[in-house]
């Protein structure tokens, strides 16, 4: 493990953040990395929250200190001096800028989990399309083949000649292949277009359905202007 | 100037972390309201780069050579986030003011001047850099996009054209802001070597939750408007070696590779290349009909596309090292490689163990690793 402390051998926030652990030698447990890692990110924000303290109540021990010891003459009623006031507002905007930064992290981290589960739809889609197409094609081939080899064990009529009926017999099984896989190949299209048809349809359905209901527990609006027609 | 007793004033202060560059921009605002334009809406990943800054400044103080060059190239850098000579003095009396906050009792008059004559060094050096850079470019070129293409699932090519002509070597990459995220600069290589018509070609692999290659990937169309800063990066081709060049691109590393191949093609004289490009999928392999147009004119050009996740893959497979290890001897080739940082990390560590002298492995690491 490697951690740089500060001058005084001391650990920061910045340390905890740069630490870094070699990975365990091949066939040895190791931790999980991200684990790790998070507990890491736990334990600097927790330094630095109770870093952030201390300096709050050092700022305030002396502000204190000096009403307590009359210093500030021309102090308000308040307590505050004009620095103090001034403090008061860098943390207020930074209470915000942190608000703000939390709202994009957030907003990042969503559309980081939606990007992944998109990935790995995706991914599965194609995966069973892909074992689907192989069943297919596997199916229409063992048709076509069977058929094939009836056409060549089919009678042929006596007065043809050797050559002829030998190589119209492989031209009759070839034909019969093709037919046959073509057959099977068109069955299996038909049914997957059926069920996309239908999942367009219950798509839609489902839409439907729920705008209606999101539609409900919307306000009643005095009136609802209509959409301007469309001029292209 | 007290070296010493800045640094360890520096220590004190950075104790404190993140809270430290979040006063010192509270501190900007509130004093100077008109700065926080200059700024995204998020500001964690800027109060990581000021702290950086400031800790690598402090850590050089006593390189002086070393830490005038940094300088120097901050100042340049910062012409294309607007910033102007008269900005220097606020943000100097925000970081006394930081400064003097986070050390308490320790803040004294003396200590107060030796910051502020670091501090009016610091500056004089990056406004005078910033200065002679604008007598020779502007702080940043405007760009518009002509065509844009989401090629695969979350890999997209754009070409823009420049108003400005952007002088360039194949290779580099520039800084692209774009006006759906304003205010967010990032790197990309740019895909081509320069042409006549001051088009530039870029590939974007679109980061899950990434603030700016979303918009990039997904976000762009003919028309949109983005702003590029000054070209940047060491991955150029040696023109003096007289060596063969192996090029290797995983992912959208493509781009700077591509642009040095196009380089070559213009040479009177090319040396012979061989170029490796690895995807996961063959779907992934986005560019591969440009690619093959490239080697179809060119009989020094040898294209190798690999694939490593896709058994039934009828070309190469396996992972680039693997596939370029096997496929020939390195040792007396220029290497460049790009891409993601895992990739670019494991190929060039092949290349020096199968004898490729480190001098001649070029890397440009994207920072970044694709998702499993």
């Amino acid at each position: 493990m490697t951690v740089i402390t500060g001058n005084d051998n001391r650990l920061t926030p910045d340390a905890v953040q740069a630490v870094s652990f070699p990975s365990a030698r091949l066939g040895r447990r190791g931790l999980d990395e991200e684990h790790v890692r998070a507990f890491c990110g736990q334990v600097e924000r927790e330094l630095v929250r109770l870093l952030n303290e201390r300096t709050a109540l050092t700022d305030e021990v002396q502000r204190l200190r000096r009403r307590v010891l009359g210093q500030a003459g021309n102090e308000s009623g308040s307590g505050y001096r004009q620095d103090d006031a001034h403090v008061q507002a860098v943390r207020i905007l930074s209470k915000a800028q942190q608000t703000a930064d939390r709202y994009v992290a957030d907003a990042q981290e969503y559309s980081r989990q939606l990007a992944q589960d998109a990935r790995r739809r995706r991914d599965e889609i194609l995966t069973e399309a892909k074992s689907h197409a192989a069943v297919m094609l596997e199916e229409a081939h063992g048709e076509a083949s069977r058929a094939a080899e009836a056409a060549l064990a089919a009678p042929v009529p006596a007065a043809t000649p050797a050559q002829a009926s030998a190589e119209r017999r492989e031209l009759e099984a070839e034909v019969a292949y093709l037919r046959t896989f073509s057959d099977v190949y068109r069955a299996h299209l038909h049914a997957y277009l059926d069920a996309l048809v239908r999942n367009v349809e219950e798509w839609e359905r489902t839409e439907k359905s729920s705008l209606a209901a999101v539609r409900a527990d919307l306000p009643r609006l005095p009136h609802y202007p209509q959409p301007p027609a469309p001029t292209g | 100037m007290d070296t010493a007793r800045l640094k360890e004033s520096f220590a004190r202060v950075a104790m404190h972390g993140d809270e430290v560059a979040l006063f010192f921009y509270s501190d900007l605002f509130l004093r100077h309201p008109e700065t926080r334009e200059m700024f995204p809406i998020s500001m964690a990943a800027q109060r990581d780069h000021l702290l950086q800054a400031l800790a690598r400044i402090v850590s050089d103080v006593e390189n002086v050579a070393q830490l005038k060059a940094f300088l120097q190239g901050l100042g340049r850098d910062h012409r294309k986030f607007g910033t102007l000579t008269h900005h220097y003095e606020p943000v100097g009396t925000s970081l006394l003011a930081t400064l003097a906050h986070f050390s308490g009792e320790h803040w004294t008059p003396e200590l107060a001047a030796e910051w502020q004559a670091a501090y009016g060094l610091i500056a004089q050096i990056m406004t005078e850099a910033a200065a002679a850079d604008e007598r020779v470019n502007p702080p940043f070129w405007d760009a518009t996009v002509l065509s844009h293409e989401l090629r695969t699932f979350d890999t997209a090519v754009f070409r823009v054209a420049a108003l400005d002509r952007l002088t360039y070597l194949p290779g580099q990459s520039v800084a692209i802001e774009c006006e759906l995220r304003p205010r967010i600069w990032r790197f990309y290589s740019i895909a081509n070597a320069p042409r006549d018509d001051a088009t530039m070609d870029f590939h974007i692999r679109v980061i899950d939750g990434g603030a700016l290659s979303m918009a990039l990937g997904r976000g762009l169309r003919p028309g949109s408007r983005l702003r590029l800063g000054p070209p940047v990066g060491t991955l150029t081709l040696d023109l003096s070696s007289g060596r063969d060049v192996l090029l290797v691109a995983g992912s959208t590393g493509l781009a700077p590779v591509k642009a040095i191949a196009m380089q070559i093609a213009d040479l009177p004289h090319p040396p012979r290349v061989h170029l490796f490009v690895g995807a996961r999928r063959p779907e992934d392999l986005y560019d591969l009909p440009d690619l093959e147009k490239l080697g179809a004119s060119a009989h020094w050009l040898t294209i190798t596309p690999c694939v490593s996740d896709d058994p039934a893959y009828s070309g190469e497979r396996g992972v680039l090292p693997d596939v370029v290890a096997r496929s020939g001897s390195w040792a007396g080739h220029d290497a460049y490689i790009a891409g993601p940082t895992p990739m670019v990390e494991a190929m060039a560590a092949r290349l020096a163990s199968v004898g490729t002298p480190q001098e001649q492995i070029h890397v440009e690491d994207f920072g970044w690793s694709e998702p499993s």
